[in-house]
């Protein structure tokens, strides 16, 4: 199978600080991959530094061959990269159509097709079009984030804790909509609910104080109890 | 009664000159967090072009028009040379715009002259109405015309097209608005061009309404509409029109009915507003 | 031990060639000039308090500048000219821009910094209106003029006692700085999140630090009128916040000897163009000059002369320092 990302060794500060001092990982064509680690490990920042909006000051990170590394967040979205922030920045104040049209790029016959296909990932944005998107629910608000990042094509997603903050049952519906994204797409995740992460990530990367520990095949690290202690602080 | 309705269209006309000024200056706010003490400078400007295009065509469509491409190409040069050189960072974008301000300012007596240029109201919009007991300027209307005219269009802009979404969403959060693929700083410079158009629009509005100009104008307007702002809500734009027709009326009201505290009651507004809603009457991020 | 002592020897041999210098050089001109250098010198650094020490931009300086001015040369107006009543009216100014700079530092220091820039800017516009309008008191844009103690009829008096405010207000500032309380200020504007987050309640040190500046910057005012013997609401206007800020940014934010050495260069450039207006009419509008000459000291010289300097310096002594270790080790 084809690697879709590479990240070699990338550094980056936020302001004095040295938040990632050497991450690297490899994401497949097809495949989902998870970014485990304890909170303040620098999973987000990887993720933020992977769409430019923490640029990384050394490494490289290869997306399709192409070299993004110092290039502008727009330009790395272009690239058909999606991205679901871990507090989701839903544009509160603007309706959830809206909210789905900022991003499209265009606005064509093929664009409201698509639009259809991502509203039956989501069913429950349907109900709440034209209603603001700061009322919405927290799950609501995580299925429009997924939406918003996917009424694109997309190559890539990169998706930050979408289950932080759900109720067991949102978590469930998020997870089945992850399930048939990933038929589509490739996805970088990074997630604390290790359940959800081993239900459907191929392949795990263990994060911990800015520096890739270890990265393997998600079913091995199931297997593995004295790691994910470790790490993970699980059993 | 007559007062009434006069005083009312007196501060409905300064509020609308207001307004020209303070929308553009909430809108670059609440895009990128710049807030540019230059803001008036562009008025003074305008009002400044107005004069003079109005002076070699004689036609006042012209002037406004003129007045509208200097205050647009202002606006370019300042976004490149002055905004763009310290994006992000608070305080040398403070006090560089504010330098501006007084380059731009003192400019204009290089080109113009120092002394205090008169400007006079095209014969089309000169005179008055009489309705019943109650005289009505006709340009003080047009002004209102003008400046409901201006809102409607920027409000359909905002509210209907794709370019007004990416605005509306970016003001929100601009960071996302790049991660969604949106080139946030050309969105950025048009909306700088346009704030800088409207504000040289202002100006050029402004001048046969005052029937003087001069070059520290800008200033002074440029404080009304940094009051505005704050009580509007920094990045409203509907805000920016409340409070440019509040303050207006309360300024026309007072200087007649209670003319020692003509002068204070906008402070007392802002002041109010800054005690028990900070984030102004139309707060945009919750 | 021996690096400090040398420091303040250098500081009061400065000090002392400047007491001595119009008895050595008998120049009414240049006592005169030196006396606004100083004056202003006092008004930049109380600045630099504000920009350099907290990172809080005013635009509201010369309102405070005002109070001074226009409380001393209102007092020795209409109270009398005695030297009791201009003492009197310098604490009077202070008390004023003490009260004013406490309130609006309550009211918007606590929200984004722009607040506080465009706040101070718009009361000093107010301010400014009413000076203009109070005419009963201040007569406007005319001004007037008014008899200074009599002691200060000798120039040379008079540019004793500025001097000695300079240095006076430079030393307690310093201390101020450099007293635990100054350190919060500085951590203040490294990064104010940070401090909040190390249990410090910001907003405090902020008011008290615009309470310092404007209460330095009204006895500016209180002197400035006192050399000219005359007051109107120029005195008031944003070309006074714009002196404060161009000396402080060109000689060297976060020093205090920077708007020192920003104030003399200012003055001087301002007396040798004023000089050169009289040949060349453009020299008249030197505001564009500074104000494009301020413009590029932000974007590519925001350490000014003196931040500059003491950098370059550093840099060499830390040199010397790494030569004389490698010397020690080759040894």
């Amino acid at each position: 199978m084809t690697i879709l990302l590479e990240i070699n060794d990338i550094h980056t500060y936020i302001e004095q600080y040295h938040i990632l001092q050497g991450v690297s990982f490899q994401a497949k064509k097809g495949e989902v991959s998870v970014l485990l680690g304890r909170n303040g490990a620098g999973k987000t920042t990887t993720l933020r530094t992977i769409m430019g909006l923490n640029p990384a000051s050394k490494g490289e990170i290869i997306f399709n061959g192409v070299d993004i590394t110092k290039k502008p967040t727009y330009e790395i979205a272009n690239m058909k990269i999606g991205y679901v922030p871990e507090d989701q920045a839903i544009f509160n104040g603007l309706t959830v159509e809206e909210n789905l049209r900022v991003a499209m790029r265009k606005e064509d016959e093929a664009a409201m097709e698509r639009q259809e296909y991502v509203l039956n990932l989501f069913p429950d944005l349907k109900k709440f079009w034209k209603k603001d998107g700061g009322y919405l629910s927290g799950g609501q608000k995580q299925m429009l984030a997924m939406a918003r990042a996917f009424v694109n094509e997309a190559e890539l997603l990169l998706i930050d804790e979408p289950s932080k903050g759900l109720a067991p049952i949102i978590v469930e519906k998020v997870m089945e909509a992850l399930v048939e994204m990933k038929k589509e797409t490739t996805i970088v995740l990074v997630e604390q609910n290790f359940y959800m992460a081993s239900q459907i990530g191929d392949t795990y990367t263990l994060i911990d104080d800015g520096k890739t520990i270890q990265s393997g095949l998600m079913s091995e690290l199931i297997h593995d109890n004295e790691l994910q202690h470790r790490y993970l602080g699980i059993g | 009664m007559e007062l009434l309705i006069n005083l009312t269209i007196n501060g409905l006309s300064t509020g609308m000159l207001i307004f020209l000024l303070a929308s553009g200056l909430t809108l670059i706010f609440g895009l990128m967090h710049v807030l540019n003490f230059a803001h008036g400078g562009l008025f003074a400007w305008g009002a400044y072009a107005g004069v003079w295009f109005y002076s070699i065509t004689s036609s006042f469509t012209v002037a406004l028009i003129g007045a509208i491409i200097v205050g647009a190409l202002l606006g370019f040069i300042t976004e490149r040379l002055i905004i763009r050189p310290v994006y992000g960072d608070v305080v040398p974008q403070i006090l560089i715009t504010l330098g501006f301000m007084l380059v731009i300012s003192e400019m204009l007596k290089v080109v113009w002259g120092p002394n205090q240029i008169a400007a006079t109201v095209p014969p089309a919009l000169s005179g008055s109405w009489e309705i019943g007991d109650v005289l009505i300027i006709k340009y003080r209307l047009f002004i209102i015309l003008m400046g409901f005219l201006v809102f409607g269009i920027f409000y359909y802009i905002l509210k209907r097209t794709k370019i007004g979404l990416i605005v509306r969403a970016g003001v929100i959060n601009n960071e996302m608005v790049q991660a969604l693929g949106i080139n946030i700083k050309r969105v950025f410079l048009l909306v700088f061009m346009t704030g800088a158009a409207l504000a040289a629009l202002g100006g050029a509005l402004m001048a046969p309404y005052s029937g003087v100009i001069y070059a520290e104008m800008g200033m002074d307007f440029a404080i009304l509409a940094f009051i505005v702002v704050v009580i509007g809500g920094m990045g409203s734009f509907p805000g920016s029109l409340f409070a440019a027709i509040l303050v207006g009326l309360a300024g026309s009201y007072m200087a007649y009915y209670v003319p020692d505290l003509s002068l204070a009651v906008n402070m007392i507004i802002m002041v109010l507003v800054l005690i028990f809603r900070p984030q102004g009457l139309f707060a945009v991020k919750g | 031990m021996g690096k400090i002592n040398l420091k303040s020897v250098y500081f009061w041999l400065i000090v002392l060639v400047f007491v001595l210098f119009p008895f050595v050089i008998d120049s009414r001109p240049m006592t005169i000039l030196l006396t606004q250098i100083f004056i202003f010198a006092i008004l930049a650094m109380s600045y630099d308090i504000l920009l350099g020490y907290t990172g809080i931009v005013s635009f509201g300086h010369a309102m405070f500048f005002g109070f001074g001015a226009y409380a001393t040369s209102v007092m020795l107006k209409n109270i009398d000219s005695s030297l009791t009543v201009f003492f009197l009216s310098i604490i009077v100014g202070m008390v004023i821009a003490g009260i004013v700079s406490f309130l609006i530092g309550l009211l918007t220091l606590r929200l984004q910094s722009h607040f506080f820039a465009m706040f101070t800017l718009a009361v000093s516009g107010l301010f400014l209106v009413l000076a203009e309008k109070w005419r009963s008191l201040t007569q406007g844009n005319d001004g007037f003029t008014f008899r200074a103690p009599e002691i200060f009829s000798d120039r040379i008096n008079f540019y004793l006692f500025v001097l000695f405010c300079l240095v006076l207000v430079f030393l307690l500032l310093r201390l101020f700085v450099n007293s635990p309380f100054g350190k919060v200020l500085i951590a203040v504007k490294e990064n104010e999140t940070r401090t909040k987050a190390l249990g410090y309640k910001t907003i405090y040190y902020k008011v008290v630090s615009s309470v310092v500046a404007g209460v330095a910057a009204s006895l500016a005012g209180s002197l400035y009128v006192v050399s000219l013997r005359f007051v109107n609401t120029s005195m008031m206007a944003i070309d006074v916040t714009l002196n404060a800020l161009l000396m402080t940014i060109i000689g060297g934010v976060g020093t205090l000897v920077g708007p020192i050495v920003g104030a003399a260069i200012i003055e001087l450039a301002k007396h040798n163009l004023s000089i050169l207006a009289k040949t060349y009419p453009i020299f008249e509008r030197w505001i564009i000059f500074f104000g494009i000459i301020y413009i590029l000291a932000v974007i590519f010289f925001p350490k000014g002369v003196v931040g500059t300097l003491k950098e370059k310096w550093e840099g060499r002594k830390m040199v010397r320092q790494q030569a004389m270790k490698q010397k020690e080790d080759a040894a």
